[in-house]
């Protein structure tokens, strides 16, 4: 079983991932829940689901990071963006600044030591999706 | 040089926290093998043949005497008292313990250094001329550039897991010393108007498919730099092939799509990116400026010192000057060579109380700055010419005043079979020996400029493919034999880069030094007056040189 992390009241917390109903790209229409692979290309269209998925094929594959940032910042996407697959505790400051809102943990990750590694650092040097202002301008 | 602040401070310190936190996880079961190797590349930690090699960030070649110190201190408290100087400028140890790493890294960074993005598939540390900010021969200082891409790279969210490595160099002179051609990017910037401007050169590289970069962009504004580098970046994590280690560099995405085509691809998401994005302010680039001004030089207490007399005198000081100090910007100044090339010392080697005694010169004589040269040697800029002489004598009392700058014995040479698990032969014993055939000081100043690079594989870490003559190390049925190239270049002393030829089969180890011999014996033989080695091989081509193979070779070339 997997293990969901995300914000709730503002509060990271674990959870049991509920089933959810995804579909694929290529039957996508306005308000479903997309599951994609990294090498997708972004549609226009997609601004509009209610839950959007990475999927990681491997802790290495950094693919899902800049399609992340393309939802955010090209296509607009606002909603709950979510990295399931290879999901690894020691990334999730990588996903959280491209824009992913929520994890889903593969079963032998350890979720407390995951909720510890959030933010390892306070700051960075460049802008990113969430904070486009660089180290050298603030 | 680059001042931390207090943001830079802490963030190093939280990079040293999580990553001990990281080698305490691995060390409890909690990250495996391959998760850790992962995490451990990316702060520079490899494991090697005999034990780990930490690899620490000397950022485009920089560092002070402070810093120089700090790494004479480590060699000695867990090295065994000494390091190696790489060909991406960077200070390598040879045998840290693990669980001692974290520990090292929070030593470093109580003078601002680090280990972050040494190793592993992201950006890696930013390269550049040795003598940026002090050559005579410099339009524009790359160092304020080289500083803003290394804060744009470090832990950049969306490239810290490319298909592969990625390496990027700037120059800012007439002349490359820092062989952007063959850099995932390379970048030249220049100036337009009074304005700063890049051209891009982009899938160069050596390694298996040694290739030299196309230029996809001229006068890029140095304020969409980074904007530009995000836009090719981008391509490349999406689009590199991640299925084939060795077809997984940038050149290789560049090849498969055409040149036209990758670059429109680029221009393409450079266009979106500029719209969600804002470019860099003139403020920054200012800031940035503002660290790297000319250091206040001693004041120059002899108007009419010349170097003359001494030079008379002492004639191998002379060859020093002449191979070793080059032009400064300022009047009455010069940049010197300290070569780590003396017979007998592994090429970048260089011990504990070398370190200690290039910061005390750096201190009394060079404004307490240090250079490290992709050459693998020691460099100091900022020297009254009136100092060279006693600076001289002090570094022939630590062996390292060889005057063989840019000549053959001044060999760059990975650490090969005797330390790295990649290696197919031994590289050090090859260089050694050369370095004792050619022991003969004249003939080696009339042989002049020859660049000789060794790799121990296919990696290329020795640069092989751009040595005038190029030594590769192959494994032929369990046997080290060795290739050799002739006619590669890096770029500078103002001739385009290029790539060696192979002259032909390859040959044992005990067989190199006379083929070696023999190659230069028959350049001797060809070669117009003072013709470098390299203008002659451009000009008779690889042909006369094949019977350098033959072991009658030197009876046919005289």
């Amino acid at each position: 079983m997997t293990q969901l992390l995300k914000q709730q009241d503002g509060v990271w917390q674990i959870t049991d991932s509920q089933p959810t109903d995804w579909s694929p790209a290529e039957s996508f229409s306005t308000g479903s829940a997309l599951k994609l692979a990294v090498d997708v290309e972004p549609e226009t269209a997609w601004a509009s689901a209610s839950l959007i998925a990475v999927d990681f094929p491997a802790l290495t594959d950094g693919r899902g990071l800049s399609l992340a940032a393309l939802l955010r910042q090209r296509i607009g996407y606002a909603g709950d963006l979510r990295a399931v697959g290879a999901v690894h505790e020691d990334l999730l400051h990588f996903l959280l600044r491209c824009g992913f809102s929520s994890f889903e943990l593969p079963a032998e990750r350890d979720p407390a030591i995951a909720l510890q590694l959030l933010a390892p650092y306070s700051n960075f040097y460049q802008g990113s999706v969430m904070d486009p202002l660089p180290a050298l301008l603030r | 040089m680059y001042q931390y602040n207090d943001f830079d401070r802490q963030f190093v310190n939280e990079r040293v926290a999580h990553y001990r936190d990281q080698t305490q996880r691995y060390l409890n079961g909690a990250l495996s093998e391959d998760e850790f190797l992962q995490l451990r590349l990316r702060n520079g930690l490899y494991i090697q043949r005999l034990a780990p090699m930490l690899r620490v960030a000397i950022p485009y070649g920089t560092l002070s005497s402070k810093q120089l110190r700090a790494l004479a201190s480590i060699a000695n408290t867990y090295d065994r008292g000494y390091g190696h100087l790489s060909t991406r400028q960077n200070m390598q140890f040879n045998w840290p313990e693990i669980a001692d790493v974290p520990d090292i890294l929070e030593q470093l960074a109580t003078v601002n250094m680090h280990a972050i993005q040494t190793s592993g598939s992201c950006i890696r540390n930013v390269t550049t001329d040795h003598f940026a900010g002090a050559a005579a021969d410099e339009s524009i200082d790359p160092r304020p550039y080289c500083e803003l891409i290394r804060q744009w790279s470090t832990l950049h969210p969306e490239f810290e897991w490319l298909p592969r490595k990625f390496k990027i160099a700037v120059s800012g002179g007439k002349v490359d010393r820092a062989a952007i051609d063959v850099h995932d990017i390379g970048l030249r910037v220049y100036e337009v108007a009074q304005q700063p401007v890049f051209d891009v050169i982009v899938g160069g590289g050596l390694g298996r498919t040694p290739v030299i970069g196309t230029t996809i962009r001229e006068g890029l504004p140095a304020h969409h730099l980074l904007t530009y580098l995000h836009a090719i970046l981008r391509v490349y994590n999406r689009y590199g092939r991640r299925d084939n280690k060795y077809k997984a560099r940038i050149k290789i995405l560049l090849r498969a799509l055409g040149a036209e085509a990758f670059t429109q691809r680029v221009d393409e998401e450079w266009q979106q990116v500029i719209k969600e994005s804002e470019p860099l302010a003139d403020a920054a680039i200012t800031k940035m400026q503002g660290f790297f001004q000319i250091p206040t030089l001693p004041a120059i207490d002899d108007p009419d010192f010349s170097l003359d007399e001494q030079r008379l005198t002492h004639p191998e000081f002379s060859r020093w000057i002449e191979r070793n100090v080059s032009a400064h910007q300022c009047e009455g100044y010069a940049n010197i060579i300290l070569s780590t090339k003396a017979p007998g010392i592994p090429p970048g080697d260089v011990s504990a109380e070398q370190m200690q005694a290039v910061a005390d010169w750096a201190d009394q004589f060079g404004c307490s700055e240090v250079r490290i040269s992709h050459e693998q040697n020691f460099a100091l800029p900022h020297i009254r010419q009136q100092d060279l002489f006693q600076l001289w004598q002090l570094a022939s009392d630590h062996d390292l005043a060889t005057a063989n700058a840019g000549l053959i014995t001044d060999v760059i040479c990975c650490p090969g079979g005797d330390f790295c698990s990649l290696a197919n032969a031994k590289s050090i014993p090859i260089a050694e020996a050369i370095q004792r055939r050619l022991d003969d000081a004249d003939f080696l100043h009339d042989l002049g400029d020859l660049d000789l690079n060794i790799s121990g594989c296919m990696n290329a870490c020795g640069h092989h493919h751009v040595g005038h003559i190029g030594i590769l190390g192959v494994d032929k049925k369990g046997q080290e034999f060795y290739q050799i190239s002739l006619g590669g270049h890096a770029g500078h002393s103002g001739e385009s880069a290029s790539l060696g030829q192979i002259i032909g089969p390859s040959v044992s180890r005990d067989q190199v030094p006379t083929v070696i011999d023999n190659i230069i014996n028959i350049h001797l033989s060809l070669r117009h007056q003072d013709e470098s080695f390299l203008a002659c091989f451009r000009r008779v081509g690889i042909q006369p040189f094949k019977v350098s193979l033959r072991s009658d070779a030197h009876d046919t070339a005289a």
